[in-house]
């Protein structure tokens, strides 16, 4: 009779081995579709290569070339960087004050927040489109209301300086409906004790949302802030649909750049150069907000 | 008694074969066999393939509005009338961007045998070895390429070291497929409505400015005529009836600060913020404005004749030539044409060589016509039939205006979607901001400049 030592030995490797047999299709994936050609395209981006002819070595020349003669790459990352802020930002603050409301006992709540999630379910190019229409600057609605009020409407995707605005205001809305349904989650994961205690001393409402709900919402907040960054840097498909990146790259966004340079004008040892310097930015970023996190964000 | 299947035994399977599906899913896809010399024993290719000696091809092309259709007839119209022939066709929805796509193929090592050209990628994709060329199927097959628009046929001929295509003793590395040119088109019912004459041959640009102001209701939505787009004006047509050029002859100049040259641009953006008789450039998306009956007047390429013919239903519309610039008289139209190529890595070149030859042939550029095709051929004779079609009623105006004042588009050489990409939104923020335009064109012949330097660096290394 095997060792009670022995068959533990044997079951645990029968274990493992069943571990590892339901997690070798997603391993495999990870590395075949992932892993692979991340560092692929780590190699191509120390290169020239325009998949015409084989790639060749260059060094660090495309990264040179991004922070010294590129013309575009800098006015990129800056339309990229204000699209973050402005969305998270908006986003966030938009989001927690319509979670809040939505989160009272009001008749007909349900369809309320219905309505709010519509945007974040329906297709992405399908809402794009519709707001190319709704921007129109001869017959879009905002001008037109804009005119019954005798006020000429900027040329909202037509105009540079308008362009950026009109994208991001679009994107805030479209992301509206996501950033309400995790406030709300979170909302009503803090307990009514609190709120309670709090009346005894006699909080008021703005004491008890200062106090109570933003400190215990922090996390949540925390959460929403992380991948709003890394969400809102890697933006395509918005300012792709809405404007191509016009007018005169006044909307382009740094993914649409990398899609440009990879093949448009076929230099994709330029446009992984892009895709590294991009992933620098999003882990700096993101180490930035997990270390400030210690000071404001609050586990029970 | 048999073991009971547990919840872990079914799990632990399907890991197994999820396994086995993704490797079976990364496997390279089998190659087809290698051309035998003729009389050698052939071995059957594994695909679904007809009988053995059948030569198939693999033909890509992208397409749009009724073309699928019209190939998909073109194919199995060569495919009856070639004995042993059969195609695998790539169709690719114009929407989707198909030089990334066929990039991608190259790079894979797995290129159509042969398909759709494009005169922007010849130099580029000839410089790299990616095309075949062609020169001796057609001389050896008598290819009657000298009877193609010579703008068109000039498209496709490259010469080692060359900046552009279309010296006279280049190689052929491609046939165009067809001619196109750009049209003017007006709304009779908004001509009508302002007690304007429509155009006439004689028409200059200051009559249609003219008569643009006289159209004009900008409160009411109701335009003139819409502005050039800036990639018309750079393919040349409108800077070369000025007197003025995009670059030097030989490449290694901007003129984009040329007078002639800020003063075909100038014009353009005067419609939109002098005189306001164009709207000015909204959302990139809206409706073609010409077929929403808000411009009376359109300049764009005569690919949309055959939209306008099929969605045009509120007005009654004609084209006209091009006005004549007032000075210099001229009216230059661009012509540039699609085409067909033979990939390098083809594994059959004979065979495709076949198809393009009988495509790309006059009575083949007739089968177009029957097929309903959009696009008008690259012959004289078959265009002049296409050309006699209605609507609209003056269509032969567009290959009148061919045959008086034409020359090859202005977007064949070497990297110009690089340069492009850089000189366009110089000038493009004097369009949307309404900022001057002279500066931006002095700005963008600088950067013009810049850009002609790295490529000739490129194309020297």
């Amino acid at each position: 009779m095997p060792s009670k030592k022995a068959s533990l030995t044997g079951m645990r490797r029968r274990e493992e081995l069943t571990a590892w047999l339901f997690i070798t299709p997603i391993v495999l994936g990870i590395l075949i579709f992932q892993f692979y050609p991340t560092l692929f395209s780590f190699y191509i981006s120390f290169t020239q290569w325009n998949l015409l002819t084989p790639p060749k070595w260059i060094g660090f020349s495309n990264f040179v070339e991004l922070f010294t003669t590129d013309r575009f790459f800098f006015n990129t990352m800056s339309n990229t960087a204000t699209y973050a802020v402005w969305t998270v930002i908006a986003g966030l603050a938009l989001g927690l004050i319509f979670a809040a409301l939505l989160n009272q006992e009001i008749r007909g709540k349900y369809v309320y927040r219905a309505i709010y999630f519509v945007p974040v379910v329906a297709p992405t190019v399908a809402v794009a489109l519709l707001w190319q229409i709704l921007y129109d600057p001869n017959f879009g609605v905002f001008n037109a209301l804009l005119r019954m009020v005798g006020i000429k409407g900027p040329n909202w995707l037509g105009n540079t300086t308008w362009a950026l605005r009109s994208v991001i205001f679009e994107a805030i809305w479209a992301g509206l409906g996501f950033t309400i349904l995790i406030f709300l989650a979170g909302l009503q994961g803090i307990s009514s004790e609190y709120y309670e205690a709090a009346e005894i001393d006699g909080a008021n409402a703005v004491q008890k949302f200062l106090y109570i709900t933003m400190p215990l919402l922090s996390p949540t907040t925390f959460f929403l802030l992380v991948t709003g960054v890394i969400g809102s840097f890697q933006v395509f498909d918005i300012p792709y649909v809405m404007t191509g990146g016009g007018p005169a790259n006044a909307t382009q966004m740094v993914m649409m750049y990398l899609y440009n340079n990879a093949f448009t004008i076929q230099k994709m040892g330029l446009a992984a150069a892009v895709a590294f310097i991009v992933f620098a930015v999003i882990i700096i970023l993101t180490v930035i907000n997990f270390r400030l996190s210690k000071r404001w964000v609050f586990y029970e | 008694m048999s073991k009971k299947w547990s919840r872990r035994d079914f799990l632990k399977t399907s890991a197994l074969f999820s396994t086995g599906a993704l490797l079976a899913a990364c496997a390279p896809a089998a190659q087809p066999t290698a051309q035998q010399p003729a009389g050698a024993a052939t071995e059957a290719p594994k695909a679904a393939v007809p009988s053995a000696g059948v030569k198939k091809i693999v033909f890509s092309t992208y397409v749009w509005s009724n073309f699928e259709a019209a190939m998909t007839d073109i194919l199995n119209g060569w495919k009856a009338k070639t004995p042993n022939v059969d195609y695998e066709a790539q169709f690719v929805p114009q929407t989707i961007d198909y030089w990334a796509k066929i990039q991608t193929q190259v790079a894979s090592g797995t290129p159509p045998d042969c398909g759709m050209s494009d005169y922007g990628h010849l130099v580029s994709y000839a410089k790299n070895g990616t095309l075949m060329d062609i020169t001796n199927y057609i001389a050896s097959s008598k290819f009657p390429i000298d009877k193609s628009f010579p703008g068109a046929s000039a498209q496709y001929r490259w010469a080692k070291g060359d900046f552009d295509s279309g010296a006279a003793g280049g190689n052929y590395y491609g046939i165009p497929s067809d001619a196109q040119a750009q049209i003017f088109a007006y709304n009779k019912k908004m001509f009508d409505a302002a007690g304007v004459a429509y155009p006439t041959d004689d028409w200059t640009w200051d009559d249609m400015l003219a008569a643009a102001q006289k159209i004009t209701k900008a409160d009411q939505n109701i335009w003139g005529m819409e502005a050039i787009p800036d990639y018309i004006l750079f393919k040349g047509n409108w800077v070369w009836a000025a007197g003025g050029a995009i670059h030097s002859p030989d490449f290694t100049k901007s003129m984009l600060a040329d007078p002639k040259t800020i003063e075909a641009y100038k014009w353009n953006w005067d419609l939109i913020y002098t005189h306001k008789v164009a709207p000015p450039s909204g959302s990139a998306g809206q409706q073609n404005p010409f077929m929403s009956g808000q411009v009376a007047m359109y300049i764009e390429g005569v690919w949309w004749l055959t939209d306008f013919a099929n969605g045009i239903k509120d007005f009654d519309w004609d084209v006209a030539m091009l006005p004549k610039h007032p000075t210099t008289g001229k009216r230059t139209t661009t012509m540039e044409s699609d085409g067909w190529w033979i990939y390098q890595g083809a594994k059959d070149p004979d065979t495709s060589w076949n198809l393009l030859s009988y495509m790309g042939s006059p009575d083949g550029q007739k089968l177009f016509i029957t097929a309903n095709d959009c696009i008008p051929s690259t012959y004289q004779d078959v265009a002049t039939s296409w050309y006699a079609t209605k609507p609209p009623d003056n269509k032969s105006k567009v290959l009148q205006n061919i045959n008086t004042d034409s020359a090859k588009v202005d977007f064949t050489y070497f990297e110009f979607g690089t340069i492009t990409n850089a000189v366009w939104p110089v000038i493009d923020k004097a369009f949307s901001d309404g900022t001057d335009i002279t500066k931006a064109m002095q700005d963008a012949d600088k950067v013009m400049n810049d850009e002609l330097t790295k490529a000739w660096a490129l194309l020297k290394s």
